[in-house]
């Protein structure tokens, strides 16, 4: 492996690190709000995320993905903090193959895809804070922040596989979840006694 | 090699084709199946939307502009 070890400038090279990590704000906040669901820890988190990535920025190779590694920085930060270190696998409901668009397809008179159109946001934001940790970290980093299975695998230290199945059963979880929603709320009607 | 999937096949490879983890190749087999089998299809369109869904509103918080300046000290 090798690196291209660059130290003209000690003071441009930091300046560009802390700008481009900046960037990263943003995904960071909501990646933190999601994971404490509260505000207060979430900007706490972010803080100490950065104070950590700025003490170890050495360690960074430019041109790779920083967002990857801020991220593994601040999950990190976040199971120590909050769990204790222990990255407990809390089971989720076995629900067997539900699948979201199978149910609407059998009991629905809307169309599938309209039935998410008619899905309050908060109501998705609320489903997802709702699902156990390790769970949600993955829908974070795949389906919000849009990473690939193996940069989502590197960041939490786990396979690939282990990345996929997390994020299909959580995605179950979260269809189940918005299903009683959408039938609480009536946007879907009460299911037909067949 | 026969490029042709059968529904059971297609459907296996659904995650990974709407999270975009095939190969071109398989993208190819995916969406030449998709193309002539509408319920495979209309089940594919459900799932990318529901990660869109979930994607958009989860991406609606910004960073508090307090935060941003202490970091903006702490930074530089
Ligand atoms: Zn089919």
């Amino acid at each position: 492996m090798t690196t291209l070890v660059a130290v003209p400038d000690q003071r441009t090279d930091s300046a560009a690190f802390s700008e481009e990590a900046l960037t990263h704000l943003d995904t960071l906040y909501r990646g933190a709000l999601r994971l404490t669901r509260d505000p207060d820890r979430a900007q706490d988190l972010v803080q100490d995320t950065y104070v950590r990535a700025l003490r170890y920025q050495h360690s960074y190779q430019p041109g790779t993905n920083m967002k990857a590694w801020l991220f593994a920085i601040m999950r990190n930060l976040f199971w120590d903090r909050f769990k204790g270190g222990r990255q407990e696998d809390v089971s989720l409901d076995d629900l067997g193959d539900f699948a979201l668009y199978d149910t609407l397809k059998d009991t629905s008179a809307i169309p599938e895809t309209e039935v998410l159109d008619r899905i309050a946001a908060d109501e998705v934001v609320k489903a997802v804070e709702k699902l156990p940790p390790l769970h949600r970290e993955v829908v974070l980093l795949v389906d919000v922040e849009g990473f690939s299975y193996k940069d989502a695998a590197q960041v939490i230290g786990i396979p690939i596989g282990t990345v996929m199945s997390r994020l299909h059963r959580a995605r179950q979880q979260l269809q189940k979840q918005l299903y009683d929603y959408a039938l609480e709320s009536g946007i879907v009607p009460a299911e037909r006694s067949a | 090699m026969n490029g042709n999937l059968s529904c059971d096949e297609c459907m296996e490879r659904l995650d990974e084709f709407v999270d975009r983890e095939l190969t071109d190749a398989e993208i190819r087999e995916v969406r030449l199946h998709l193309e002539f089998c509408p319920p495979c299809e209309e089940r594919y369109r459900f799932q990318a939307g529901f990660k869109r869904l979930v994607k958009v509103c989860c991406e609606q918080d910004k960073a508090p502009a307090a935060l941003r300046e202490k970091l903006q000290k702490i930074l530089f």
